[in-house]
């Protein structure tokens, strides 16, 4: 139907006038994502006659996309004209994407999380416009929590290892699961804890820190959560986000590392904790500081379409990324605004409580480390952090050998 | 004989020659050609003639080395116990028994599966939490409670052994099978007129007749493993000490196309693995004489 309606739009517009323009953008089918797009484009089409919008959906995998756009790019292609991106990829699409630096105002970036626009931001060029945003999450059961007298979530990682231990004793279950398998989730979870120890990876320069003893105490905790505290089973070295969800909202742990996805799943009807649960930032560490990871999408232009395909890009993201349509998708998407007046709505508050309530952790999300070759640099990351995790290498070590292969792949 | 046979015959076969040609030597000289230069396939990278530096890089590289080492262990534990427990299975069906046929078709779905999939269903059951293998090994006291196969050194190396055994031992078990059934009856009867018994008439007769096929089969087998991949990046994405050469070499190939320049350096590594295999393929080839035209 989509499609006819498309095409028959198409037919229209060129019977009448050669003054349409036609573009392709690029789109993920998660969930209700897709059809939540299809609403949207009708209504701009409406508003912007002249324009025609055709999508291409995705695959559901990043690094299925990643390869697709490394195809479509290096090619030299000029559709599609606006990319769906993955917050971690603008450094390394930045020569492909049109500059969109002097366009600042015109999208109103100064209303836009501080976090999402630094995402966006390639070596003082903005390549791209935040469309949604995700954070790190801490999850948990309010209703054990009580049980156990504990009136609130843990403000800081020793009162969670402290309740976890307490509550998983008592029940039987397991205290806090997270992403510990080889993989880019893995690096979500060790720059949160690097965060809320009070150091990085980079630093601003891009100049390489991580060799320092707040880096090995931070993966010390993370080692020390499984094998000392025994808080977290010796699994989680193999867990990614679904098989920690599935643990979690089998009931079977009292707290969870995740993205905000999975609140809808934990509360939906046939899940045993529906009701149960709450969301809280992730617990400071001896740094002082709550820490998240910034997840998230945003649209940019392809540097090769025309400047007429460009114009009505620019169109067509302004329109998506305005406060209206953010709204929209948040509420019949569940993905989270990325601009800061949406979360002053009272619809959002109603659909989605935790958005507004958690708006400090998702203005405050940090983005991994930005570098062109950010591949690589995740790949020394979570091979040398897991093997600390499985213990073949102690954290000292393995904070050195990650110093030592970043040297390298930075040419530092 | 007419002059213009070979001629016609040339045009005949100058088709098979040509595609082949294209699908196999192009990308296998390109790939040689490649290995001796510095590049991405990022359009700002500049080509850069390195000689052999990248192979003088790969082999001062321990990553590539345990790689490598990992790859051998793979390789000569799994197409050892593959090949035995081939032979036996072989041996078996080849008997004449009730539901023969059935037996021999259902021995074979292990390895039609797809690898990708039965290495995602493998991944499952190996889970710590939920996984009807880790709850069978803890009932049989082989790991303690608790203890997530798939993320401990050591012990993920032979759970994917053991997947890749489970997957491939059919294999192993049908061309065995095949070899046997090429063996004249009047041999056995022969030697039990003489004498022998079951021992002698396996070892005398039924292994050296066979050896062919073995020879085959494991040749066959050994190449597959040298090069394995889809078990491992499903079931550990090559993490614990379970990264083999195609593992990585996927990794600079694939993640870092763009990103770095790592091109040539993958292609070396391409070729290594390339050489590997052959050097491989001739030692059987010579040590069990095989005739292969």
């Amino acid at each position: 139907m989509k499609k006819l309606f498309v095409l028959s739009m198409l037919v229209f517009v060129f019977a009448f006038s050669f003054a349409i323009t036609t573009i392709t953008m690029t789109s993920g089918g998660v969930g209700k994502e897709l059809e939540v797009l299809y609403a949207q484009l009708k209504e701009f089409m409406k508003q912007n006659p002249d324009i025609v919008v055709t999508v291409i959906p995705m695959p559901d995998s990043s690094t299925e996309r990643h390869d697709l756009y490394v195809t479509y790019l290096a090619a030299g292609e000029s559709d599609p004209d606006v990319l769906m991106l993955d917050v971690i990829w603008p450094p390394e699409f930045a020569p492909f994407l049109e500059d969109l630096t002097a366009d600042y105002d015109y999208f109103e970036l100064n209303k836009f999380l501080p976090g999402t626009v630094k995402s966006v931001t390639v070596m003082g060029r903005i390549v791209a416009v935040p469309w949604f945003t995700d954070a790190g999450l801490l999850y948990y059961r309010k209703d054990l929590l009580e049980k156990y007298g504990y009136k609130k979530p843990p403000e800081t990682w020793d009162e969670l290892v402290e309740m976890a231990k307490k509550i998983s004793k008592a029940e039987g279950i397991e205290g806090f699961v997270w992403q510990g398998a080889r993989y880019e989730g893995l690096v979500c979870d060790f720059m949160e804890y690097l965060w809320s120890f009070g150091t990085d990876v980079l630093d601003e320069n891009g100049n390489i820190i991580v060799n320092n003893p707040k880096a090995i105490e931070a993966l010390q905790f993370m080692v020390d959560l499984i094998y000392k505290d025994g808080i977290s089973p010796e699994g989680v070295t193999t867990y990614m986000e679904e098989d920690a969800r599935r643990i979690f909202q089998s009931g079977n742990a009292v707290f969870m590392r995740n993205w905000p996805y999975a609140w809808s799943l934990a509360n939906s009807d046939d899940s045993p904790i529906n009701g149960k649960v709450g969301i809280a930032p992730l617990p400071k560490g001896p740094g002082g500081k709550h820490a998240a990871t910034l997840g998230g999408w945003n649209l940019g232009i392809n540097a090769n379409s025309s400047p007429k395909e460009k114009e009505a890009a620019k169109k067509l993201i302004k329109f998506l990324t305005s406060s209206k349509e953010q709204l929209y998708k948040a509420v019949n998407a569940g993905q989270n605004p990325t601009r800061m007046e949406v979360y002053e709505v009272p619809e959002l508050k109603k659909a989605n409580p935790f958005m507004v309530e958690l708006f400090d952790v998702f203005i405050n999300a940090l983005p991994r480390p930005r570098a062109v070759n950010y591949a690589e640099i995740s790949d020394a990351i979570q091979r040398h952090v897991h093997a600390a995790l499985t213990r073949q290498v102690t954290p000292e070590q393995a904070i050195k050998d990650l110093e030592k292969e970043l040297k390298m792949l930075l040419n530092k | 004989m007419n002059k213009k046979e070979p001629i016609v015959a040339f045009w005949m076969i100058f088709p098979a020659i040509f595609v082949i040609s294209v699908i196999a030597f192009f990308p296998l000289f390109k790939t040689f050609y490649d290995s001796f230069f510095d590049f991405g396939l990022n359009p700002m990278f500049k080509r850069e003639f390195v000689g052999f530096g990248n192979y003088i890089k790969l082999f001062n590289d321990s990553r590539f080395w345990a790689a490598f080492k990992t790859t051998i262990i793979f390789t000569v534990v799994s197409v050892l116990l593959e090949t035995v427990l081939g032979l036996l299975i072989a041996l078996v069906v080849h008997q004449n028994f009730k539901f023969r046929g059935l037996v021999r078709a259902a021995m074979l779905i292990p390895w039609a599966i797809p690898t990708a999939i039965s290495s995602q269903m493998w991944r499952w059951m190996f889970n710590d939490q939920f996984g009807i293998i880790s709850k069978l090994y803890e009932a049989l006291g082989i790991i303690k409670p608790g203890t997530p196969i798939l993320g401990r050194p050591g012990l993920a190396l032979w759970a994917i052994i053991q997947v890749d055994v489970w997957k491939t031992t059919p294999f192993m078990a049908l061309l065995i099978l095949a070899g046997l059934q090429l063996i004249p009856e009047q041999l056995y009867e022969a030697a039990k007129i003489d004498g022998a018994n079951m021992v002698q008439r396996f070892f005398k007769i039924t292994l050296p007749q066979i050896m062919q096929t073995i020879g085959i089969a494991l040749i066959f087998r050994t190449l597959d493993a040298l090069r394995v991949f889809d078990v491992v990046y499903v079931m550990t994405r090559g993490s614990v000490g379970t990264e083999t050469l195609s593992v990585y070499n996927r990794s600079l190939l694939m993640d870092r196309a763009f990103t770095g320049r790592w091109f040539g350096y993958g292609s070396s590594l391409s070729v290594v693995i390339f050489l590997l295999i052959s050097i491989f393929a001739i030692i059987y080839i010579k040590s069990l004489k095989l005739q292969i035209d």
